[in-house]
């Protein structure tokens, strides 16, 4: 057989064509009693429906925490998840707290050193000593 | 003036790319500024001279400047290329034509040119005599003696079974004679050479 | 196309009758549950079948609307719209609002979870499948007129395979459920897992489409590949006789595996797209979630002799015969030499290598030179399936070549 074919698996582009929110769940949990959880039982009567109406793609589950601080956590479509613990926050504070949990990609935070990480190959190619205008001796 | 320097560490005044700004004089007085505005100089590189203003068109006009890498493979050479596809008539411009191909060396010395000579009864007299004596007569010699590649000898006719039984004895008397070593680089060449169609 | 002819197309394909037909009289009990996404049509038909059956059986209809859930293999319908995930989830992938949560509640639920096709998404998922190759066998046909066909079925594979489509379920979010059930959340992927120790590849595919499969040193060419095999070029399964179908129960007892029923997944999402939305919104889905994917079609190559095969197409184009010539070298003494190669036919250059040896630069020329011939792509490619857009230009033949090189 002269050519054969390799198999191989088409990588994901996140936001080329469609974007998937890469936060799939929130939970929130509250305590009755503490004093901590003030803010955050406020949130979750006056701010917590508009949030979720405003993001469908997030399931949200609200479950009490008996005698603990209040905390939000977010599960990620990577596995992995992140917690923020809320106590004495106000709700505009929690609002934020939940939104940055929304936006995260559910990666660990890294530093980035270049602007641009692309898959795609330089249109000018991979530099190469014996190539181009060479200067010949 | 760099004559009667006391010997610089490098020879920085006859580097080419350097602006004529920083004549000697000034190079002298500052021996001792800061090494970072030294280098930033530099790396102040004159254009190339396809950049500047070229002396025979005035008007706007596109730079040519070929990247330095290997061809891409999406890149279709014209040859390939249909003959109503529109890209045919671009590229006919005679300035894409860098080098002259007649002048380059051929990779084998000798010329792959074919030359189909042999007929009929010739290629019975090969099998015949590759049959008849399989010794004397290897690929190599029936292929210096009718003047054609063992390849194609080896196309014409096959060897005997006991001629490839004695073979594949003599072949694995000298590779049980082999080290761990050479038996490893052997391995190891023959699965870079597959690496080559794979373009890894 | 309009909507109500839409409706139309979707109760044949989602009628049990269409494809699976001997098996509807087996499932009359569990078709008692109400449709999730039928035509008023073949409801009035399942409502005469349901009476013939009451007539037949004594099962009153009253105790099945009492069923426990964990008695059903799948979870009820009207559960559907009750799970929070299935919410997300149609959310989260942008679904058309026109797609009810119901249909997609139905597309997470496999063969092997819950035998029967009403409540399956078999017949989703085979209509999903169909469309999803047909578009992306026009998209590569158009795009890459001259690609071979191992490299074609290579790609196919790379965009539709399992593999990939198992890898989007995961992208997608979408959690398995470990065993299924009716109480299950009907935002869960369910189907029945393979027992643990099985070994998968222990036995090689029996019963396929392919005449005489059964001698194996039988070579089996490539143009018999398009015609016996699957898309992917591997050999298809035979469609098994409906009187020979296997009970409910002893089939259940099958399972598949994750990757098998992420697949059939993501087929049935874009079947029930193309009902329930229309093509227009299924070939959106289909451009925004399989072809933005990145694929490097020139990595999908393999030659096993390239320099031959060259020759052999230079013969067949008339071209002249190629010739490997030396562009660049430097220490060729030394113990890291490098050669740069061009092959040219008379002044033209093919392709170009760069090596250790003079072999290897000639060989990663020919193979350059030959992914450059394979690798052509008309400009203003259009796929045939864009004809069906209202106010489409008129239809310009796309190029069409001799085939890959035969040795």
């Amino acid at each position: 057989m002269p050519v054969q074919g390799i198999k191989a698996v088409a990588t994901a582009r996140n936001g080329v064509g469609a974007f998937i929110l890469q936060c799939k769940r929130l939970d929130f949990h509250y305590c009755d009693w503490a004093g901590s959880s003030r803010g955050m039982n406020a949130f979750l009567k006056h701010t917590l429906p508009s949030f979720a109406k405003a993001n469908p793609q997030i399931e949200i589950r609200v479950s009490p925490r008996p005698h603990k601080h209040p905390v939000i956590k977010g599960h990620y479509i990577n596995g992995r998840e992140k917690a923020i613990c809320v106590r004495n926050l106000e709700p505009e504070q929690i609002s934020n707290k939940a939104n940055l949990l929304k936006e995260a990609s559910g990666e660990k935070l890294k530093r980035t050193k270049k602007p641009i990480a692309s898959i795609n190959e330089s249109v000018r190619g991979i530099w190469s000593p014996y190539h181009g205008d060479n200067k010949t001796v | 003036m760099a004559t009667s320097l006391v010997v610089p560490k490098r020879p920085f005044l006859a580097l080419p790319f350097l602006l004529p700004s920083c004549d000697s004089v000034a190079m002298e007085l500052r021996r001792h500024q800061s090494s970072y505005r030294r280098t930033k100089q530099r790396l102040r590189v004159r254009p190339d001279a396809s950049f500047g203003v070229s002396s025979t068109q005035f008007q706007d006009h596109i730079v040519h400047n070929p990247p330095s890498s290997a061809p891409s493979v999406f890149h279709t050479p014209v040859k390939f290329l249909p003959p109503d596809d529109a890209r045919r008539s671009l590229h006919t411009d005679p300035l894409f034509k860098h080098t002259n191909s007649e002048v380059l060396p051929t990779v084998f010395k000798t010329s792959t040119e074919k030359k189909y000579h042999l007929n009929k009864s010739d290629i019975e007299e090969i099998r015949k005599l590759r049959l008849s004596d399989p010794m004397t007569w290897s690929r190599w010699k029936l292929a210096k003696r009718f003047e054609c590649s063992p390849m194609f000898i080896a196309m014409v006719c096959e060897a005997s079974p006991q001629k490839k039984e004695i073979q594949k004895q003599v072949l694995e008397a000298v590779q049980s004679r082999w080290g761990p070593k050479r038996r490893m680089a052997r391995e190891d060449r023959q699965l870079r050479k597959e690496s080559w169609g794979r373009d890894e | 196309m309009k909507r109500l002819q839409l409706q139309r197309w979707s109760s044949s394909v989602l009628s049990p009758r269409a494809r699976t037909g001997g098996r509807l009289q087996q499932h009359l009990y569990y078709s008692l549950r109400r449709q999730s996404t039928a035509s008023p049509a073949l409801q009035v038909e399942s409502e005469q079948l349901v009476d013939e059956s009451s007539l037949n059986s004594s099962i009153p209809s009253s105790h099945i609307r009492q069923q426990p859930k964990y008695i059903l293999p799948s979870p009820p319908v009207e559960a559907a719209r009750e799970s929070a995930k299935l919410a997300a989830l149609h959310a989260r992938l942008y679904l058309p609002s026109r797609l009810p949560l119901e249909t997609l509640a139905r597309a997470l639920v496999d063969p092997s979870a819950d035998s029967n096709s009403n409540f399956n998404n078999e017949s989703l998922a085979t209509l999903g499948h169909d469309l999803l190759t047909y578009y992306t066998s026009e998209h590569l046909l158009c795009t890459y007129p001259r690609l071979p066909l191992t490299v074609i079925f290579a790609a196919m594979y790379a965009y539709v395979g399992p593999k990939t489509l198992a890898t989007m379920t995961r992208e997608w979010g979408v959690e398995m459920a470990a065993v299924p059930g009716g109480e299950v959340d009907p935002g869960l992927l369910q189907f029945q897992r393979v027992a643990p120790g099985t070994d998968l590849d222990a036995e090689p595919v029996s019963n396929t489409t392919r005449p005489n499969d059964s001698r194996m040193s039988w070579r089996k060419s490539m143009t018999s590949r398009i015609v016996y095999d699957n898309e992917f070029g591997d050999p298809s399964k035979a469609p098994v006789e409906p009187s020979q179908q296997p009970t409910p129960g002893a089939q259940s007892t099958q399972g598949v595996t994750a990757e098998q029923a992420s697949a059939t997944f993501v087929r049935a999402v874009m079947g029930s797209i193309y009902l329930h939305a229309g093509r227009p919104a299924a070939k959106r889905f289909f451009e925004q979630h399989f072809l933005s994917r990145h694929l490097n079609i020139s990595d999908l190559f393999n030659f096993s002799q390239p320099a031959r095969d060259l020759s052999r197409l230079c013969a067949r184009e008339n071209f002249e015969p190629p010739v490997a010539k030396i562009i660049s070298e430097t220490g060729r003494k030394s113990r890291h030499p490098v050669f740069v190669v061009g092959i040219y036919s008379g002044q033209d250059k093919l392709g170009e290598g760069a090596g250790a040896s003079l072999l290897e630069a000639r060989s990663r020329a020919a193979v350059a030179a030959l992914k450059g011939w394979y690798l052509y792509s008309p400009l203003n490619v259009r796929v045939p399936s864009s004809m069906e857009d209202e106010g489409a230009a008129a239809w310009k033949p796309v190029h069409v070549d001799l085939g890959e090189v035969i040795v």
